[in-house]
């Protein structure tokens, strides 16, 4: 795959607060990818940097192999879409997606039309007076209609409730598997959005950690379960991610286990299970403190 | 509505200015339908307070001339035209930027949209001024068109005293809230406490140097399209600043 996007050692302060730092990686194009990480962790601020809305303090970020800052060719290929959108006084949802139609080349109203009905977006209604779920909703709505080739969405989904948010996921994956583009998306709600994503990107207090291959991010770690002492027996001397107990049975998740580590965990009577992406993400930033009270 | 050339991906620039400039009007009403509305409802209270001051009077006349020709209730449109470009910086641009659009882009295609917004509104003034003439002033020698004195100029000066005005209102206006935009509440704190500095400053130089008679006299006696013509420079400058402002502006504090 080719690189859509490319950041060298970019870096981000806003006065003493460094809120991405020194990152560097590649966005695959045609790829969905999860940019994820804890709220303040700089997500959001990569992704105005990254489509030219902020400016990087140091380093560099290329979209379509040019820099996005002010550069209306590229930009016009885009599609940045976030909770905090801000719309001008008096606009109402139907004139978001009409001013949509004119900005976004490969707009399509037939598929705008469909998700207007799917999410109920009220567009009479004032874009200031809508609840967290309809403006939610309306953002949905351009993000996917606008068919961008490269198209971010920073937790725009947050504020619609589990049935619509279904939908967006059904929706998403639908439209891109028509039309293959690379999708970015911002979100806390890993295990909802895991199934879509085939890159996960991982930032903590502005520093990459993760930056993997969701299906191998996930066969980094097993989670054991079985008798507390045979999962003891044979947790001795491996990495521990995470340790429950209750009563006699024990589990553990551990990392990095060959095939050869499962079949003999298998031998001595444990299951293994696969551990979710949220769980691992989850202990890989800052998830510690949790894990000892649990414990 | 759907211009073919405008789904390109790679529009040319006049596409994308004019791109902004649909922006501004995706909704009409604010900017292309209430401020008529808002002008007749005033002009139509006017007239009738003229019409109950000249029936007291038992007649226009009983009056002085020009009794009603010295109203300025017109000039509100100049202000609200302020209010256009400090929300085009505020609340559009913002948007404008999430819309994939580059602050160049932004900033003359809303300058274009002020230039096309003032022509319409100064026309239409203008053509109200002329209506206003023809029927000798309503009936009852008003002048609610002709703010203060305009009565006597031509009616291509009132044409270009309205276009100077709105246009100066437009880019000041967006000027001083592209410092908002950029530097937020405290760009604005050092803009005003600079600016009343440099008023205090202006007023103890003239007052030195004994220069007020010399100011009255440039007022009496230049012409009112003289002094809307010496506004141009300013709307010139106050635009260049608004894109220098801009354009190292992002969409959040």
């Amino acid at each position: 795959m080719t690189a859509i996007v490319e950041a060298q050692g970019l870096t981000k302060r806003f006065g003493k607060v460094t809120a991405v730092n020194d990152v560097t990686f590649t966005l695959d194009e045609g790829a969905i990818h999860g940019l994820l990480g804890r709220n303040g962790a700089g997500k959001t601020t990569l992704m105005h940097v990254m489509t030219g809305q902020d400016f990087a303090t140091e380093g560099h970020v290329r979209i379509f192999g040019e820099s996005p800052v002010e550069n209306a060719a590229v930009l016009g290929r885009t599609c940045f879409i976030k909770e905090s959108q801000v719309y001008p006084d008096d606009f109402r949802g139907k004139h978001v997606l009409r001013a949509a139609r004119w900005f976004y080349p490969h707009w399509n109203d037939a598929l705008a039309q469909r998700l207007v009905d799917t999410f109920q977006a009220p567009l009479d209604r004032k874009m200031k007076k809508m609840s967290r779920g309809q403006r939610s909703a309306v953002g949905v709505i351009v993000a996917l209609a606008s068919r961008a080739e490269l198209t971010f969405l920073d937790e725009p989904y947050a504020g619609l409730d589990a049935v619509a948010r279904k939908h967006f996921y059904d929706l998403l994956l639908e439209d891109y598997l028509e039309h293959p583009r690379t999708f970015v998306l911002s979100t806390h709600l890993i295990d909802e959005a895991a199934p879509l994503l085939q890159r996960v990107l991982v930032i903590d207090k502005g520093e990459l950690v993760i930056d993997a291959d969701a299906d191998s991010l996930r066969a980094t770690a097993t989670t054991l379960v079985g008798k507390a002492s045979d999962v003891e027996r044979f947790a001795a001397g491996r990495e521990v991610l995470d340790r429950t107990a209750i009563g006699a049975i024990a589990s553990v998740t551990l990392t990095g286990l060959s095939e050869q580590d499962k079949r003999e965990a298998a031998s001595a009577g444990l299951e293994t299970t696969p551990v979710s992406l949220q769980e691992l993400i989850v202990r890989r930033t800052g998830g510690a403190v949790t894990e000892e009270v649990s414990a | 509505m759907n211009a073919i050339a405008t789904r390109s991906p790679n529009a040319t620039t006049p596409q994308r200015l004019l791109n902004v400039v649909r922006l501004h009007v995706a909704n009409p009403f604010p900017t292309l339908v209430a401020p008529w509305l808002i002008t007749f409802v005033i002009f139509g209270l006017n007239l009738a307070v003229w019409n109950i001051v000249a029936q007291a009077a038992g007649g226009v006349e009983n009056l002085d001339a020009d009794a009603f020709q010295y109203n300025g209730g017109i000039l509100w449109i100049v202000v609200f035209m302020m209010v256009v470009g400090v929300q085009a910086m505020s609340l559009t641009f913002p948007f404008a930027l999430g819309f994939a659009v580059t602050r160049r882009d932004f900033f003359w295609g809303s300058a274009l949209y002020f230039v096309l917004l003032t022509v319409l509104y100064s026309t239409g003034l203008t053509a109200l001024a002329w209506l206003e003439r023809a029927t000798d002033g309503w009936g009852i020698g008003g002048a609610f068109f002709q703010p203060f004195g305009a009565l006597e100029e031509s009616l291509n000066v009132v044409w270009f005293l309205f276009f100077a005005a709105m246009l100066l209102f437009f880019f000041v206006g967006a000027a001083v809230s592209a410092v908002w935009v950029r530097w937020r509440a405290n760009g604005l704190y050092v803009f005003f406490i600079a600016l009343a500095a440099l008023i205090v400053g202006g007023l103890w130089v003239v007052g030195q140097l004994d220069a007020w008679a010399q100011i009255g006299e440039f007022f009496s006696t230049t012409s009112a399209t003289a002094i809307a013509a010496w506004t141009l420079p300013v709307t010139a400058v106050s635009a260049i600043v608004g894109y220098l402002l801009l354009r190292r502006a992002t969409s959040k504090g």
